[in-house]
């Protein structure tokens, strides 16, 4: 006969679910509000999600107040751990929601935002990232990441075109795969460690000097297979293109974002410590995916003809870029890695949002995708604030100064050259200037040539007042980020050197 | 002969292999959402094993969260699949190219 186990609550330290729980509880309380009165306006649902995310967005403050003065902050047995990146992740998941969800008011109409269930489903999701940031047990990551990817795959379905469900589908078949790979890696770390916690699985095998080496790496192997199908790493790069270009315009923004910060995160606390312990296997690996990552899909991205497919490959050499700051792996550069990824989703998050106000209920004629690069042919005739905002997201992207990527990029560059990366810095200074080729040939397409006629009732088909904000927002965000840059690091290192990274 | 820990990871492995196979290989969806449960499955074995050969529950605690999480993940495929059916009329992987480049 068992004991009876007590535990007191107060050791439980509940608190550490407050973020996730407000998400939750939005998402529930959306659902109750349509059982009870259905067929509201989507703007309620929109507002209602703002709001928890706003109270989601004061707990993380909160909580990074207590972390600063007290540590890192453990609850739940130790399966809930909010430490600096935890608390820095969130904040960068639960704003980026907040610059996402306002995109619903669109002026057309279109058939998932007339579902509670689609804003209900995209406030599970956060929560799900959110788990799956604010822990280092490997059952907990695994089960905030399928909770977030299967909401997601829905989320793509909804979107009702025939290639939103081929998309669906592909990231589906993909993301199952991924789980099954995780999976499997995470049973050979437990095999070999016996316990599913990160930091006491680096304890043990520190302890007995690697002596399962060859396990370990077997392990690796399976994690860096599914954290490449979540952070589109290439060789597993290949369904990124097909789901973004199938999904709406905002939402593949949101996934170029979110989705992966969140396993960045996941992907710091499993490769670090084994990058620090001179595994040079592990090294070498991540270091030819980094490097193939971004010039392969810079090289895929010159060629593309539609500019949602090519910010597609852009974010999937962005994404090979800053994975190079966890092969790095110092304080510095995983520092850098945060604060490229802030000013990143602004300008993404911009850039696709400028897609979505363009966005027309049909293809145009004689073109088999949404985002030809000539319909944007001419537009600053026709369009001219328009044209100088995508410019604009366009020079940031290519890491122009003064705009907002400049200094990620050189922050990250920096962080390479000063641990002794050098080669790898002249790599990533290259990719930046090969990808420089493809925003200029947007920029060209609307500053250069003449507009086709015709075309111009394609612009801005699907604006409304708070998708013009959020671009404006995203805007004032790329160009006013060169006085963002120093109090944003000052804060970001004090984060990330608190907890260890 | 005493069955030990490495007959089930050596079972596990193959079941994994297979599951592996199966979804690299298969173009019926219905019959790669099948390969993906073997694939999960395979590591249920493996977790439950270990976990009785250390003595530590938290193995177990991940095979049954597996459970529940591929039960939930074959919902949403097959309310994928349903959709794509009636759309249309096939389930065949090698159909879904409308996108390419």
């Amino acid at each position: 006969m068992l004991e009876p186990i007590h535990v007191a609550l107060g050791s439980l330290n509940i608190a550490t679910l407050a973020p996730m729980l407000i998400a939750i509880v939005g998402a529930l309380s959306i659902l109750i509000i349509d059982l009870a009165k259905g067929g509201l306006h989507k703007s309620l649902y929109v507002m209602i999600a703002l709001l928890f995310l706003l109270l989601d967005l004061g707990a993380l403050v909160d909580f990074g107040g207590v972390f600063l003065k007290n540590g890192t902050i453990l609850g739940f047995f130790d399966v809930m751990l909010m430490d600096g990146i935890a608390i820095l992740s969130q904040i960068i998941i639960v704003v980026g929601s907040m610059l996402f969800i306002p995109l619903a008011l669109t002026s057309k109409r279109f058939h998932e935002y007339d579902y509670p269930e689609y804003f209900a489903l995209f406030m599970f999701m956060i929560a799900g990232f959110q788990f799956m940031v604010a822990t280092d047990n490997l059952i907990m990551i695994f089960i905030g990441l399928e909770t977030a990817s299967l909401a997601l795959y829905t989320l793509i379905a909804l979107h009702n075109r025939s290639k939103s469900f081929e998309a669906a589908v592909k990231y589906f078949t993909m993301g199952a795969l991924a789980a099954g790979f995780y999976a499997f890696g995470s049973m050979i770390l437990y095999a070999i460690s016996g316990s599913v916690e990160i930091n006491q699985i680096a304890t043990i095998m520190a302890e007995d000097h690697y002596r399962n080496i060859g396990y370990v790496l077997l392990s690796m192997a399976f994690m860096i297979a599914a954290f490449g199908f979540k952070l589109s790493m290439v060789p597993f790069h290949t369904w990124t293109p097909d789901v973004y270009e199938g999904s709406s315009a905002a939402l593949a923004g949101y996934m170029s974002i979110v989705p992966k910060i969140a396993a960045f995160v996941v992907a710091m606390r499993l490769f670090e410590f084994l990058v620090h312990s001179g595994v040079a296997w592990l090294q070498v690996i991540l270091y030819i995916g980094v490097v193939v990552t971004m010039t392969a899909s810079n090289i895929w991205a010159l060629v593309q003809s539609d500019v949602k497919r090519m910010l597609a490959y852009s974010s999937i050499s962005h994404a090979g870029f800053v994975m190079a700051a966890i092969l790095i792996g110092t304080t510095q550069s995983n520092t850098g890695l945060f604060l490229y990824w802030a000013l990143f989703s602004f300008t993404n998050l911009g850039a696709f949002t400028m897609l979505w106000v363009n966005r027309q209920k049909n293809l145009i004629a004689g073109q088999s995708s949404d985002h030809p690069y000539e319909k944007f042919s001419g537009m600053v005739k026709t369009m001219p604030m328009a044209a100088v905002m995508m410019g604009l997201f366009m020079l940031s992207l290519a890491g122009i100064p003064p705009f907002g990527l400049f200094w990620g990029k050189m922050y990250l560059i920096g962080s390479a050259v000063s641990s002794g990366y050098t080669v790898l810095a002249l790599i990533m200074a290259l990719n930046s200037a090969i990808a420089g080729y493809y925003y200029l040939k947007l920029i060209v397409f609307m500053f250069m040539k003449e507009p086709i006629v015709g075309y111009d009732q394609y612009y801005f088909m699907n604006a409304s007042l708070s998708l013009k904000t959020i671009i404006g927002i995203a805007a004032v965000g790329t160009i006013f980020a060169v006085f963002a840059v120093n109090p944003l690091l000052k804060v970001i290192t004090l984060f990330v050197y608190n907890s260890g990274y | 002969m005493a069955i030990t820990l490495t007959h089930y990871l050596v079972l596990a492995s193959v079941l994994f292999v297979i599951g592996l196979i199966g979804v690299m290989r298969r173009k019926n969806l219905l019959m790669l959402f099948f390969a993906t449960e073997i694939l999960l499955n395979a590591t249920n074995i493996a977790f439950a094993a270990i976990s009785h050969y250390i003595g530590d529950l938290s193995g177990q605690m991940f095979a049954f969260f597996i459970i529940a999480i591929a039960a939930s993940e074959v919902a949403i495929g097959l309310g994928l699949l349903i959709v794509w059916y009636k759309r249309t009329g096939k389930i065949d992987l090698d159909q879904m190219n409308s996108m390419r480049g």
